[in-house]
């Protein structure tokens, strides 16, 4: 019977303990790169996640037939968000224990990135972002980008289109009480104040509210000659738009841009024509947004909104600033994500600033009779 | 004074259609003693099988509403088979989870056959609404006002003069004497689940045109049908009607006359103090003796 020293015991036991990690690093060596998303598929946006994994999917199978990232094929683990706050934090944490994701794309929601926004930081990968409200990427939190020009950009849009183009004093404004509709409304406020403005009357709302009498009667009341909205959710946004025509409101209406999205024209019907939004996507705004169009057409078989492009180019920024890093390494992808300059997006032409804001501007679109007619492009120094 | 008839009467509106579903809710704890928590999933289901029939198929709306609330007493029948009926001897809990259980498949379910569209369905008559004055009378309110009173005529006559409604309120009052008394308990209260998720189900049909159809439209009108029954009097039918009612015009004024944000806050504040005032509700017994 053979004896083992205590050297070899202790080698045994490295050997076992290291094994998995080994076997793990070998294997990442020849597995797919993968990209983590967190995304509503179940819950009131669930709708929306599917667009969102759609825009996502499209730039994959893009990237993956052009030779993939660094040579390697790529691949989107998916999480749901249940469309809640809770849920996005814990749908971050399991993909953030997965270690060969090299880097997320997260919510459009204001408030679930609010609710990500720690676990993100101590994660330390990049993570791409759709959410407007302006102080997100405030947060000292070097790890956010944002894929869609934020909310200071659209209170300006409105305010400007509302005042200049449209010549309107009066003005009305709704939003929703969450930290995306009240950092809207002060972002819309601010700007209007700075035309020399102050609205007549402002009205909040809780998200999924059933009936939107008192707020239309407010509106009514005051006898705006402009109304301008932060919705969040588009089943609120078509209730509200039916009784707002209903109770005999027939102001001008310039939204945010869930006013203009497939969801909310489909629900509210003719309730929405003829009003304007700003919106970050519009097919018609440039070649790349059109190219787009026709890519989720073909899959989708529905005209694409700002749901699924903004997850059609965070995919392909991540891809480009993991490209222009050479490696995969956080901080390095980090930088390269600062240096993009003109690169052109379904969204519009992304130039990423300091604080991690890709785009610096709005285009205002018209819904004429259910289709959405592209007015003009507004851009601001970034 | 305009504005006190508008708001009066979308609170009436909003508030029929939160009687509708509480009723159902009383009508199931009269006969069992327990909480359906998947009394807002009846008026979902029957909401996409109106969308199924008079939307995906093209059927006309008085054929696709007959069929719908066919469809939702095969339903009733169905969810009192698998979700009440094995459990009836045990305890009031069991059968509550069993209901939340059904209420979460139920909702899954839809959302794997139907996926999380919204789905629109238009008004059930042909016509928007009537102005009278500034006063804007949504058809849709109409009818549904006209539902609820039409129902709850129905059901005064049902129950205090039919044979079969006297059966039902025995079979509530005391199942061990009406069984002793030859009243087969068991069809009893199948009757009482086909009956209740007709009700809900009408509810939802009718609700359907101004909250869309969506998996998550029942739980909304539930969580107030719920309270509704409390601030009425939890088992009493009259009490279902009032509290939803009540608690309609409430938000309404509230939202209106204090604050937006705040409208399910107003609704929940009365629900609380009637805990602490008055349990038992407006008409009722005490949840807590009925418990």
């Amino acid at each position: 019977m053979s004896h083992f020293t205590r050297r070899q015991i202790a080698a045994g036991l490295m050997l076992g303990v290291a094994a998995p990690a080994i076997i793990r690093s070998a294997s990442a060596q020849s597995a797919t790169l993968k990209i983590g998303q967190v995304v509503p598929i179940t819950g009131p946006a669930a709708e929306a996640g599917k667009y969102a994994m759609a825009g996502a999917k499209i730039a994959l199978e893009a990237i993956n037939k052009n030779g993939g990232i660094l040579g390697k094929q790529v691949e989107i683990i998916t999480e749901d968000d249940q469309t809640t706050n809770p849920g996005a934090v814990l749908a971050f944490s399991k993909l953030a224990t997965n270690a060969d994701i090299v880097g997320f794309i997260a919510s459009i929601r204001s408030t679930q990135m609010h609710a990500m926004a720690p676990d993100i930081l101590k994660t330390g990968k990049p993570t791409m972002f759709g959410g407007t409200d302006p102080t997100l990427t405030k947060l000292d939190n070097p790890w956010l980008f944002r894929c869609r020009p934020n909310d200071t950009y659209s209170g300006k849009v409105i305010a400007e289109f509302g005042v200049k183009e449209l010549g309107l004093k009066k003005w009305g404004i709704v939003h929703s009480t969450d930290a995306f509709g009240t950092n809207g409304m002060k972002a819309l406020d601010e700007s209007l104040k700075a035309l020399g403005i102050t609205p007549v009357v402002i009205q909040g709302y809780a998200n999924q509210s059933q009936d939107f009498t008192p707020v239309v009667l407010a509106l009514k009341q005051a006898g705006i000659d402009i109304l301008s909205s932060y919705f969040t959710f588009e089943g609120d946004l078509g209730i509200f738009a039916r009784q707002l025509r209903q109770l005999g409101v027939t102001a001008p209406w310039v939204g945010s841009p869930s006013i203009v999205n497939t969801s909310a024209i489909k629900l509210a019907g003719p309730a929405l024509n003829d009003t304007y939004g700003v919106a970050d996507y519009a097919e018609d705004s440039s070649p790349e947004a059109k190219a787009f169009a026709n890519n989720y057409r073909a899959l989708m078989k529905v005209a694409p909104d700002n749901q699924s492009s903004w997850t059609f180019d965070a995919m392909n920024l991540l891809a480009a600033a993991i490209n222009k890093a050479g490696k995969t390494d956080p901080a390095a992808v980090r930088e390269a994500m600062l240096s993009i300059k003109g690169y052109k997006g379904a969204e519009g032409e992304y130039n990423f600033d300091k604080n991690g804001d890709g785009l610096h501007g709005y285009n205002v679109v018209k819904n004429v009779k259910g289709s959405i007619e592209f007015a003009k492009h507004i851009e601001f120094p970034s | 004074m305009d504005l006190v008839y508008q708001l009066l009467f979308t609170g009436i509106g909003i508030g029929s259609v939160y009687a509708l579903v509480a009723l159902g809710f009383v009508l199931i704890f009269r006969a069992t003693n327990v909480v359906n928590f998947a009394q807002g999933e009846f008026s979902m289901v029957a909401a996409f099988l109106m969308v199924i029939f008079a939307v995906d198929l093209e059927w006309p709306y008085w054929l696709s509403l007959i069929l719908s609330l066919g469809g939702m007493a095969i339903y009733g029948a169905l969810f009192n088979l698998g979700v009440y009926y094995p459990l009836r001897h045990r305890t009031y809990l069991p059968v509550i989870i069993s209901t939340i259980g059904a209420s979460i498949l139920v909702t899954n379910s839809t959302l794997a056959l139907y996926g999380p569209q919204p789905q629109v369905l238009s008004n059930l008559l042909d016509f928007q609404g009537i102005n009278l004055g500034t006063v804007f009378f949504d058809s849709q309110y109409l009818l549904i006002i006209g539902v609820t009173i039409v129902l709850v005529a129905f059901q005064y006559w049902f129950f205090e003069h039919t044979l079969l409604g006297k059966k039902l309120q025995a079979t509530s009052q005391d199942k061990e004497m009406a069984s002793l008394l030859g009243i087969p308990v068991a069809a009893m209260i199948m009757i009482t689940f086909v009956y209740s998720a007709m009700i809900g189900g009408l509810a939802g049909i009718l609700v359907a045109p101004i909250l869309f159809v969506s998996i998550h439209m029942g739980g909304t009108i539930a969580l107030k049908a719920f309270a509704a029954t409390i601030i009425g009097g939890f088992g009493d039918v009259a009490g279902a009607i009032i509290g939803g009612l009540a608690l309609g015009v409430i938000e309404t004024f509230g939202a209106a006359y204090v604050s937006v944000p705040y409208k399910d806050g107003f609704a929940f504040l009365v629900l609380v103090m009637f805990l602490v005032f008055r349990p038992q509700g407006i008409f009722g017994e005490r949840v807590a003796e009925k418990a």
